[in-house]
Order: C-alpha cells, then sequence, then structure tokens
C-alpha cells in the first residue's frame, strides 16, 4: 500500500508530459505568431521549457526511484545517516546558478530588441514618429492617430474609441501606449508583445506584423471588476488600404452632415 | 471522502437560483405615497403588458421586436451554434441593473454613475432636446462607449446583437416610463370609492382603466417612434465648407471664443472663463435632482416630527397625524438608504481633446444645439423643427470649431518636463 504512494509521484512526469504532449492537438498551445520578433521570444520559451523539463522529470524520476527502492514495508535496513556533502552542495549550488546566469545572458538581446532598442529614424538618434496612441481605460481601449499631419497632439488627431486599432503590415510601428485611469497592459498576444501601461507614464511599443488580418487585443494586468472583459482588436492592413482606412476616419470624424436617412420600410 | 463529496452533492442538489424579477421604482413609489396594495397592482399591470427579465412581452403597441428581446433577455447561455443569448445580462446588468435603474452591483463605485434608463432621458443623441434618442444614436453609444466613463465600446459583438441590446434598453425604457405614469395615475385618479373602499388598479376587470393605461403607453410609445424623425439636421446653407483656408478658419474659431464669452450662449458661466469647467458646479443632473428633492423633503419631515414630538399640548388627530407622519418618515429613510451619494453635474473641462458622446463635429454641433438631456446644459439651437433658436446654425459652427481648438492652444500644451535622464527614456 505504501509503495502505492511513490507510485502517485511517478504519476506527475508522466502527467506533465502528456499533458505537454497532447496540448497542442486541442488547441491549447501558443497563438499564431505573424511578428517579425516574435520567433525569439517562442525560441527562448522553448529552450526554458526544455531545459526545466528535462530537470523536472529527472528529478521526478530520481524522487520516485527512492520513494520505491526505500519504502519501510520493503526495505527493513536502518536509515544510515549522514553529516552532509560539502562538495555535493556546492555542486547542486553552482550548477543551477551557471545555469540561470546563462539564461539571464542568452535572453538580453531578446529583451533588449523589445524594450530598448525603438525603430530609429535611418541615420539619427530619434525614435520613429508613432503610429497611433493607445489609451487603456477602465474598460476598453482608445486609440489616437496622428492625423495627415503624422504629428500627434494636434487639432487634426482622429480619435477612436470602438476598441478596433488599424496598423500597416509589413512595417516597423512605434505605438505610445498609456492609461487613462489604473494599470492596465497592451496585450497583442500574435505579436508576442506586451507592456504594462501605467497613468502619467510615456511609454512606447514597437513591432513589425508579417501577416494581415485580425487578432486579439486584451488587457494583462488586473485593472479591476472589468478586467476580463477588456478586449479590442487590431487589424493589419496594407500600407494602401491602412491610408485609405485613416482617410476614412478623418472624413468621418469631420461629419457634419446627417446620414442619408433610410428609406421607409 | 470521494463518497462523502458525492454524498453531500446530491443531497444539495444542482438547482438554479431563482429568476430575479424587476424592482420597483421605490422613489417614485414613495414620494408618490403609494400604498402596498397599488405598489403590487402596479407590478402586476408591468408583468402583464412587459413580462418578466427571463420571459419579456412584445406588445404589438410598443412596435418592440420580440425575437430581439428574446435573445437579449434571460440567463447568459449560448445554444449549440454558439449564438450568445441573455446578452444584457452578460454585458450590462452589473452596472445598469435588472430593471435598467443604473443600480447594478458595480454601480456605486463609478463616476459618473451607469445611465437610469426609467425616465427615457438619454444624455448623448442627434434629436431635439425634449425628444428622446433615435435607435442609431443608441446603436453609436453601444459601438463605441462613452471615454471619459466606464461604459465601454461593444463593436466588437456581431451587429444582430448590439441591435438587440438597443431594443431591449427601449424595453426597458418603455416600462420605466409606463411605471411612473401608473403611479402619477394611481395618485391623481384612483383613491377612494363612495363607499370609503379603495379603487384598485385592474386593467384586466375594468375597461376604462384598460382604456386608459393603453393610453399612457401609447404616449410613450408615440414619443419613441417620433423621435426616428427628430434628428437635428444642421441646415445645408450654414455647414461650413469642407476646404475653408486658414484665415477662414481662424476668423470661425474667433468668432467662437467670442460667442462663448458672450451673452447668447453663456458657455463660460458653467464651463469658465478658460474653458476648464470651473464655472459654477452647484447644479445637478436630472437623476441626481429626484434623489436630491427627495433627500431634502425627507430632512424636512424629520425635523417637522422633531418639533411636533417635543410639543407638550397634542391633541388626538395631531398624535393620529404624528404617527402617520413617522411612519412616513421610515419608508422614505429606506429609500434614502438605498442612495448612491448625491453628486453634482461638473460641467465639462473642454480642454481634453476627446468627448464623451462622440468625437465628429456633428456630435460637438448636436451637444451646442439641442444640449444634453437630463443635465443643466441647454440647448442653443431650436428647441424644436422651426423654432427661434438663441444661436444660428452657422454660430453653432463657430463655437464647434472654438471648442474643438481649446485643446491645442498653447495654454492646453503641458510643459515637456525637463528631466536628466530624458534621452534614455523611451
Amino acid at each position: 500500500m505504501n509503495r502505492f504512494w511513490g507510485f502517485l509521484f511517478f504519476l506527475v512526469p508522466v502527467g506533465g508530459v502528456a499533458t505537454f504532449a497532447a496540448a497542442p492537438y486541442f488547441n491549447i498551445w501558443l497563438p499564431r505568431d505573424i511578428s517579425e520578433h516574435g520567433h525569439a521570444i517562442d525560441h527562448l520559451f522553448f529552450f526554458i521549457l526544455w531545459l526545466t523539463g528535462v530537470v523536472f522529470i529527472v528529478t521526478e524520476l530520481v524522487l520516485f526511484y527512492f520513494m520505491w527502492k526505500y519504502d519501510a514495508k520493503a526495505n527493513k535496513k536502518p536509515a544510515k545517516f549522514t553529516h552532509g556533502s560539502h562538495s555535493l552542495e556546492v555542486v547542486w549550488t553552482i550548477v543551477p546558478a551557471v545555469t540561470l546566469l546563462f539564461i539571464a545572458i542568452y535572453q538580453m538581446d531578446a529583451w533588449a530588441s523589445a524594450k530598448m532598442r525603438p525603430p530609429l529614424i535611418p541615420g539619427t538618434e530619434e525614435m520613429i514618429s508613432p503610429t497611433v496612441e493607445v489609451t487603456g481605460r477602465q474598460f476598453n481601449w482608445d486609440f489616437r492617430y496622428p492625423g495627415p499631419d503624422n504629428e500627434l497632439y494636434t487639432q487634426d488627431d482622429i480619435f477612436r474609441t470602438d476598441g478596433k486599432l488599424y496598423l500597416p503590415v509589413g512595417e516597423k510601428v512605434l505605438l505610445r501606449i498609456t492609461s487613462a485611469d489604473v494599470l492596465h497592459s497592451f496585450f497583442l498576444p500574435n505579436m508576442r508583445i506586451k507592456q504594462d501601461v501605467v497613468p502619467g507614464m510615456e511609454q512606447s511599443m514597437w513591432f513589425k506584423a508579417k501577416e494581415k488580418g485580425g487578432y486579439d487585443i486584451v488587457c494583462a494586468e488586473l485593472c479591476g471588476w472589468g478586467h476580463y472583459k477588456m478586449k479590442g482588436r487590431v487589424f493589419f492592413l496594407s500600407r494602401a488600404e491602412f491610408d485609405e482606412k485613416l482617410e476614412a476616419m478623418r472624413l468621418e470624424q469631420n461629419t457634419m452632415r446627417v446620414a442619408a436617412l433610410d428609406e421607409e420600410d | 471522502m470521494l463518497a462523502i463529496a458525492a454524498a453531500i452533492t446530491l443531497a444539495v442538489g444542482c438547482s438554479q437560483s431563482e429568476p430575479p424579477p424587476f424592482r420597483l421604482n421605490m422613489v417614485e413609489m414613495v414620494s408618490q405615497e403609494t400604498s402596498d396594495d397599488y405598489q403590487q397592482e402596479i407590478a402586476d399591470v408591468l408583468g402583464a403588458l412587459f413580462g418578466t427579465p427571463d420571459e419579456p412581452v412584445a406588445l404589438e403597441e410598443t412596435g418592440l421586436d420580440a425575437n430581439m428581446l428574446a435573445r437579449s433577455a434571460g440567463p447568459a447561455w449560448s445554444d449549440e451554434k454558439g449564438v450568445q443569448r441573455g446578452l444584457y445580462r452578460k454585458h450590462c446588468v452589473h452596472c445598469h441593473g435588472i430593471s435598467g435603474d443604473g443600480r447594478g452591483p458595480t454601480g456605486r463605485f463609478l463616476n459618473p454613475y451607469p445611465r437610469d434608463y426609467r425616465q427615457g432621458v438619454f444624455k448623448f443623441k442627434g434629436t431635439y432636446t425634449a425628444n428622446r434618442p433615435t435607435t442609431d444614436d443608441l446603436h453609436a453609444i453601444l459601438n463605441n462607449g462613452i471615454p471619459g466613463t466606464a461604459m465601454p465600446a461593444f463593436s466588437l459583438l456581431p451587429n444582430s446583437s448590439v441591435e438587440s441590446l438597443v431594443e431591449y434598453v427601449k424595453y426597458l425604457s418603455m416600462r420605466g416610463q409606463l411605471e411612473t405614469a401608473l403611479i402619477s395615475y394611481v395618485y391623481d385618479e384612483l383613491g377612494e370609492d363612495d363607499d370609503g373602499g379603495r379603487i384598485p388598479l385592474d386593467p384586466a376587470a375594468d375597461p376604462e382603466q384598460r382604456e386608459i393605461v393603453l393610453e399612457l403607453l401609447a404616449e410613450i410609445v408615440e414619443d419613441w417612434e417620433a423621435a426616428e424623425q427628430r434628428t437635428i439636421a444642421p441646415d445645408e446653407s450654414q455647414i461650413p465648407s469642407d476646404d475653408r483656408t486658414p484665415e477662414e478658419i481662424v476668423a470661425s474659431v474667433a468668432k467662437g471664443q467670442q460667442l462663448y464669452h458672450g451673452k447668447e450662449a453663456n458657455c463660460y458661466t458653467c464651463h469658465g472663463p478658460t474653458a476648464l469647467g470651473d464655472g459654477q458646479q452647484n447644479e445637478w443632473d436630472e437623476w441626481q435632482k429626484v434623489q436630491q428633492k427627495f433627500l431634502e423633503e425627507t430632512n424636512r419631515l424629520a425635523k417637522s416630527i422633531q418639533e411636533r414630538a417635543s410639543q407638550d399640548d397634542q391633541d388626538e388627530s395631531s398624535e393620529a397625524r404624528l404617527e402617520e407622519d413617522k411612519q412616513t418618515l421610515a419608508k422614505r429613510q429606506e429609500v434614502v438608504d438605498t442612495f448612491y451619494p448625491i453628486r453634482h453635474a461638473i460641467p465639462r473641462n473642454l480642454r481634453q481633446a476627446f468627448y464623451r458622446g462622440g468625437q465628429r463635429r456633428l456630435d460637438i454641433f448636436w451637444r451646442i444645439s439641442a444640449g444634453i438631456a437630463g443635465t443643466p446644459m441647454p440647448g442653443s439651437g431650436p428647441a424644436s423643427p422651426g423654432a427661434t433658436a438663441n444661436l444660428s446654425d452657422e454660430e453653432i459652427w463657430n463655437l464647434v470649431d472654438y471648442v474643438m481648438s481649446l485643446p491645442y492652444e498653447p495654454p492646453s500644451r503641458s510643459q515637456e518636463a525637463i528631466v536628466p535622464n530624458k534621452d534614455e527614456i523611451f
């Protein structure tokens, strides 16, 4: 009966491996990556997954082995106590420390390219001008496009509050992101990029999408009771379509006439 | 262990909770001294005409679409095809309440409070001040949300869902308006009959009452239907052209500034001389005013009871009246205890660059022309088609130009802080 508990511990690594193996078939895996930069993030994810996974399985199997072999009912020899092994302690401190140091250095480039190297105007140290300003508020994402003069915070800015963000595909885009009230986090799962937005703090986010289409925007920082439904949709369009869309939105904002009333039905 | 857990589950059962009922408009009921019997009868009449939150009734007289109502009503679930049902309860009820009274569980934590539909008054619409909003107006609010408030945008829902929700909002609004009309009807017309007994409200049994109730409903429905034709269409000849020169725009803005500080529009009295919304701040919007008046009346009654109770020489009828008043006070106090903190209507800070009721020039035109229904913001345009107005359309467009230029004036632009590590901050 006591070996039963040892056996349960054995099921843990078995169950763990089975879950990860089966997950893609149930569509519980990474969302489709459509970004230029995303492969670096995914690569890091898999690297750490394999590294920690192998260590985990080995550790669990060793644990199971000891529970099975030295089970009290089957093993009558008295336990031998030791005062510890200094060299063992050194080894199992140094090895994980080196591994962690390795991971820390290995990921620096991915982090820097997402957070520290904004797209610059060629030949200068200046950031390219933002394509849109995203403001998170409880519980909606509001967008402000710079308008024809390509400068934010001027009178021709275009405001959209319907949660639909339009961006050009195949280009590096810079987003200004901020919050109107509390912490939110602007998360684009299919771009593998997210950033907490802090009220009063001017932050930027940059990426390049490789495919057209509509993808999710979700809030990734608990912001209140509506956090779960603080969704938006980002649409990547070709540059020409994007310019057309901006013009259509600009015209809509300048509407001064009532739309033609529907025919009587 | 598992066996015990299974046994407990079977014993307790898996029953669903009771379907929620509509709540009565207690402010109206108590302020018009509707007795408990009449309260029940009014609830019954409303139940017969409008149904329950789970099973709405769309009488032909209301012109509402029963299918659309059915999609919004009831518990939230999705069917085999994945079509979402119970939309109101999924998306709206936690703020706007089961009866559309703006008192859902999360309502009290919001500033501004969620809209109470029961008066049929909606702030952001394109119709004349006294008219209801059109279906398109409500649809636009649902699609764009209201930035600056907790109202999110629902444009990511299928269009049919948004339409269904709009229909349900109108349904709740008509129901609330009829409730108030019935309360007044009972107070004004019913009461005691010749033998001193109470005349019950029972339209099912009394054809005259039935006719009157249906008439009250018809008036309400007519208002809603008429609104569809009441969108303010700016006069074509006075709409600024799309290709104005910069000088023309500057001139228009200057004219708008004059009007802003002038006596016909009086904008500065509320919005402040610098348009920060720091003019007078002592008024209430309609929804808060009702509560404020109720509260003041209750306090007056309490004071009067206190004064009378301290008097020694009371005759029998005074004593009886005092007892009655004490009971009334208790009922009123119950209602007052449910109020959220009453807030003044603070005039909008016009230097913020975004607007609650829509970002289009036409939206700003509508706000200035028709004001904002339910709030102290008055309309400066005609109150109905063809009526005389304080300002002409052209002058209103001047004001639109001025207002929309305010956020970009030098005083509106914040000074950039010069921090030592500015170059390192992204």
